[in-house]
């Protein structure tokens, strides 16, 4: 019998990353079949039948989440599909056992990966190889090997060979000669993995068909040989009388989908599955209105053109129209000069095509090219000088290949400092904002999500050109985060590791989450710094500095990020404790081809350990953006403890996706199973970290949106 | 726990900004959740004013420069669109909700402003479309995917014409040819159709199709009665 518990457990992972992150309107998605499979997902999150895994894929692309419950076990699964042949999942488990560690259970994090060796063909099937829990403490650790072939209209058919918890039953000796027993690890506190365990002793098949009853419909039979051994040995978990599971899959939507099960003759179990693929926006290409309609030179000549002296109010504007903001123009000789903010479109190529269009519009019929630099707004820094030759944009706008066309005509220049050399920028120095604030944590045992619901206050103001102060006041008001029963980690000074203090001390009072001065240099052309200097955190106090080199026509870029901080009291106010601690961190960007990009950091971390941390991300090209990232560093594994190093799991998702107006808003997410003291960074707001601001007007940005150019 | 709901209630009430940008991002925000929670949006009533007036050469008058009339395929969305941009004789038509189309000898080439907009059209055969007698020919349509990459259909199309037929417009009614576009992709077809003042090239009413997501859309070339 599900108890409500298990129920409200369910329901609040699905509300959580359907209606705070992933939630859109299907009304316009008419493709979606290419872009989402939820029917495809098994018990595990990953392509499979119930529990058992099938040599299938999903979409390019497709995210997704899903959690299972059925016998006393629940397991919530994110998984996602990396390439055309690779899928990765990140799972968090309840499993009963006899020897459960939270009131006869334990609560278990996982990895998964998956990786389709072959497709399917006329005549063979396809092939897959897979290990589950390969990182961690190993409850579901197992590997397998699985080949699935269509029969006919609607049946598929796999079968496939398991190892370690998959050969359970009906095992038999290792087919690649390795021995009967599966070489033991010394898991210690998790998060670490060994080549030799991988499918070491017995093995044992499984075997699944399932039946496509119609379009919203699967049947699903399975014998699986998971003995669930743990599950069995506790009056919590489930009573295993058979091999068999059987499944119904149901397709409630193109991207939500149920099962219904019964496990080994005894359980029933429920799954639900939403998945989403960033290819696939809601809306499209978006609402945007239509941009300004260029006239060819011959009609421009007949309608005449805008005096030179209304030119700044003209522009300044049919800019405004488009939530672009003028600062400066300037008409020498053939040439209109304009130095701009925008702080509406993602799509940086469109917002340079709109510019594009207005000045084509409205400059005199002498002027042949747009210099057109970009000013970021929140730094004041230029960035970037985008020329644009009139003719070319004009003569490019309906043509097939208009986009590359006019492509090979634009220039992208870094500024030099001369150029923004006294130049004062007419920005509203108050600016301030009162919204409701929603915080949550993840993966503690004793309550899997804990949460608050509160307000968040923000002021800044803007002292000069290059200076800002800029605070935030935060209060949660209802909620579980002041509840945390775990202790801080011990081994090493507890710079992160001790946050569940301040979310208890603070309760439901108001706390200073940050006030800074924030001070933004250029010494360079292509160099930007930025000092901060206050309340940079909840936890920490101190000063910091940041400097990147950033080259526009360089996929690359270098950061150096330094700090000495001081623990703040638990009450968020503006007291402290008496613990300082100094960081340095270097850092490799690279944007790679085919749109992934990685980080690569090294250097001293808070806690005075030394290492690295590598982020790979997957960048979607519409402000998508998945990765991962792991921290290792000289702390041995097990004294950072439960989960051995830092790692966790990254979403960023772009406002503008879900509604299909511009907008530069986002929600950044970080998945991350533990919170240690080895690897820990400072935690600013992530306005305050340059190197993003920079290279989203970097040559590569322009490049790979270009197509937009003309929308 | 009374006392603290209506705190939990008080910033969803009152959040606010003195930045406009961010007001307008915090009302996108949360008609995420509005349009999840509210329902379906497509059983809103989506009749507009415009589609209920009587058009006639008097209510033409009215415009002091030239436009076409653009009407959804079931004729309950109707808007005005005035022409701003003319490049090498292929002219766009701006609506005042922010819809662009843009014609080249009266078919329709690109469009802005929809979901899924027409970016551009390689039809090679265009100019002599409605001159000369062709066999099958092809249209490649240009969208742009949700990476920002194009997403090109090819179509193999038939162009059928029948004269002299009756065609009511505004209160006139007159002889006009017309010619059937009849376009095959191995996923999507579609059915344009051109009516022509005979012996011309002026295409006076017109059904063409847009995109997959944004099908057809009826144009009515108002100017081609307008007086200046």
């Amino acid at each position: 019998m599900l108890s409500l518990r298990y129920i409200f457990f369910f329901l609040v992972i699905f509300s959580y990353f359907y209606f705070g992150y992933f939630g859109k309107n299907n009304s316009l998605a008419d493709q979606k079949s290419t872009f989402e499979k939820p029917r495809m997902l098994n018990n595990f999150g990953m392509p499979g039948s119930i529990d058992t895994p099938t040599a299938e894929s999903f979409p390019d692309g497709q995210f997704s989440a899903s959690s299972a419950i059925f016998g006393g076990t629940i397991r919530t699964n994110l998984s996602f599909q990396i390439s055309e042949n690779i899928t990765a999942a990140f799972r968090y488990s309840r499993i009963p056992s006899v020897s459960g560690d939270h009131r006869g259970y334990f609560w278990d994090r996982s990895f998964d990966i998956h990786y389709r060796a072959f497709k399917e063909k006329k005549y063979l099937p396809s092939i897959a190889i897979g290990l589950r829990d390969f990182i961690g403490t190993g409850l579901y650790s197992s590997e397998y090997i699985v080949a699935s072939k269509s029969m006919g209209k609607g049946i598929k058919i796999s079968a496939g060979l398991g190892w370690g918890r998959m050969a359970g039953t009906n095992s038999f000796s290792n087919v690649f000669g390795r021995g009967s027993d599966r070489t033991e690890v010394n898991v210690g506190v998790g998060g670490n993995f060994t080549l030799d365990h991988f499918f070491s002793g017995k093995n044992s098949p499984f075997l699944s068909i399932k039946y496509k009853l119609n379009d919203k419909i699967d049947l699903i039979g399975e014998l699986s040989s998971d003995s669930y051994s743990h599950e069995t040995s506790s009056s919590k978990g489930l009573v295993r009388k058979s091999d068999l599971n059987i499944g119904i899959k149901y397709q409630l939507a193109s991207d939500v989908g149920i099962m219904g099960t019964l496990m080994h003759g005894n359980s029933v179990g429920v799954v639900g599955i939403l998945a989403l693929n960033p290819k696939n926006p809601p809306n499209k290409t978006g609402f945007e209105p239509a941009p300004m309609p260029i006239l060819d030179k011959a009609t421009r000549l007949k309608t005449g053109y805008t005096n030179k002296n209304d030119l700044f109010e003209v522009n300044d504007r049919l800019l405004q129209l488009d939530g672009i903001k003028l600062l400066r123009l300037n008409l020498i000789e053939n040439r209109l000069i304009v130095d701009i903010v925008d702080r509406n479109y993602l799509n940086v190529a469109q917002m340079i095509g709109r510019v594009a269009r207005i000045l084509s519009k409205t400059a005199p019929s002498n002027v042949d090219n747009f210099n057109i630099f970009i000013v970021d707004y929140s730094t004041g820094f230029y960035i970037s000088e985008v020329r644009i030759d009139r003719l070319s944009l004009e003569k490019n706008e309906l043509l097939f290949e208009g986009a590359s066309l006019l492509w090979d005509s634009v220039k992208i220049h870094n500024v030099p400092n001369e150029y923004t050399k006294k130049k004062k920028n007419s920005f509203t120095p108050l600016t301030w904002s009162f919204y409701p604030d929603v915080d949550i944590m993840l993966f503690d045992p004793h309550a899997p999500i804990r949460w608050s619901i509160g307000w968040q206050s923000n002021l800044e103001y803007r002292v000069g050109e290059s200076t800002t102060i800029s605070g935030s006041l935060k209060q949660p008001i209802l909620g579980t985060m002041d509840d945390v029963k775990r202790g801080p980690k011990v081994g090493l000074p507890n710079v992160r590791s001790d946050f569940m203090y301040y979310y208890r001390d603070i309760g439901n009072s108001i706390y200073l989450d940050n006030l800074t001065i924030d001070q933004y240099i250029k010494p360079f052309e292509n160099i930007y710094g930025v000092i901060n200097l206050g309340y940079l955190e909840m936890m920490y106090m101190g000063a910091r500095s940041e400097i990147i080199w950033k080259d526009r026509n360089k996929p690359y870029g270098f950061g150096l990020d330094i700090a000495k901080a001081r623990k703040r009291n638990t009450y968020g106010d503006f007291g402290l404790k008496n613990e300082s601690y100094s960081t340095y961190l270097a850092s490799v960007y690279y944007d790679l081809p085919n749109r992934w990009n990685i980080r690569l950091d090294a250097g001293k971390y808070l806690a005075g350990d030394y290492g690295t941390t590598l982020a790979v991300a997957r960048d979607f090209n519409n402000g998508w953006e998945i990765g991962a990232y792991a921290t290792l560093t000289d702390v041995s594994f097990d004294t950072f403890g439960e989960g051995s190093f830092d790692k966790g799991i990254t979403l960023r998702a772009p406002l503008s996706w879900f509604t299909g107006k511009k907008s530069q808003g986002w929600r950044n997410t970080i998945i991350s199973p533990i919170r240690g003291d080895g690897g820990a960074k400072l935690e600013l707001e992530e306005n305050k970290y340059l190197f993003r601001k920079i290279n989203r007007y970097g040559e590569n940005a322009f490049r790979k949106n270009w197509k937009r150019v003309y929308r | 726990m009374k006392k603290l709901f209506v705190l939990f209630l008080i910033p969803f009430l009152l959040s606010c900004s003195s930045d406009e940008l961010m007001e307008s991002e915090k009302k996108d925000y949360f008609s995420i959740y509005k349009n999840l929670i509210v329902s379906d949006s497509n059983k809103k009533s989506t009749e507009n004013q415009l589609a209920k007036q009587n058009k006639n050469s008097k209510w033409l008058s009215k415009f002091n420069q030239p436009i076409i009339l653009i009407s959804s395929a079931d004729e309950k969305i109707q808007a005005t669109l005035v022409a701003l941009g003319n490049n090498q004789e292929k002219l766009t038509w701006v609506s005042a909700d922010g819809i662009s189309l843009t014609f080249d000898n009266g078919v329709l080439i690109a469009t802005r402003g929809y979901t899924q907009d027409l970016m551009t059209m390689r039809h090679k055969t265009l100019k002599t479309m409605f001159k000369k007698r062709q066999k099958d020919y092809k249209k490649t349509h240009r969208y742009l995917n949700g990476e920002n990459d194009y997403d090109d259909i090819t179509f193999i199309c038939k162009l059928s014409k029948e004269v002299n037929r009756n065609l009511k417009i505004l209160e006139y009614s007159l002889m006009a040819d017309k010619y059937t576009e009849s376009c095959k992709s191995p996923r999507y077809f579609y059915d344009n159709e051109y009516y022509l003042l005979p012996k011309t090239n002026i295409v006076l009413k017109s059904k063409q199709w847009i995109s997959p997501s944004n099908q057809s859309f009826f144009s009515y070339n108002f100017y081609a009665f307008q007086k200046f």
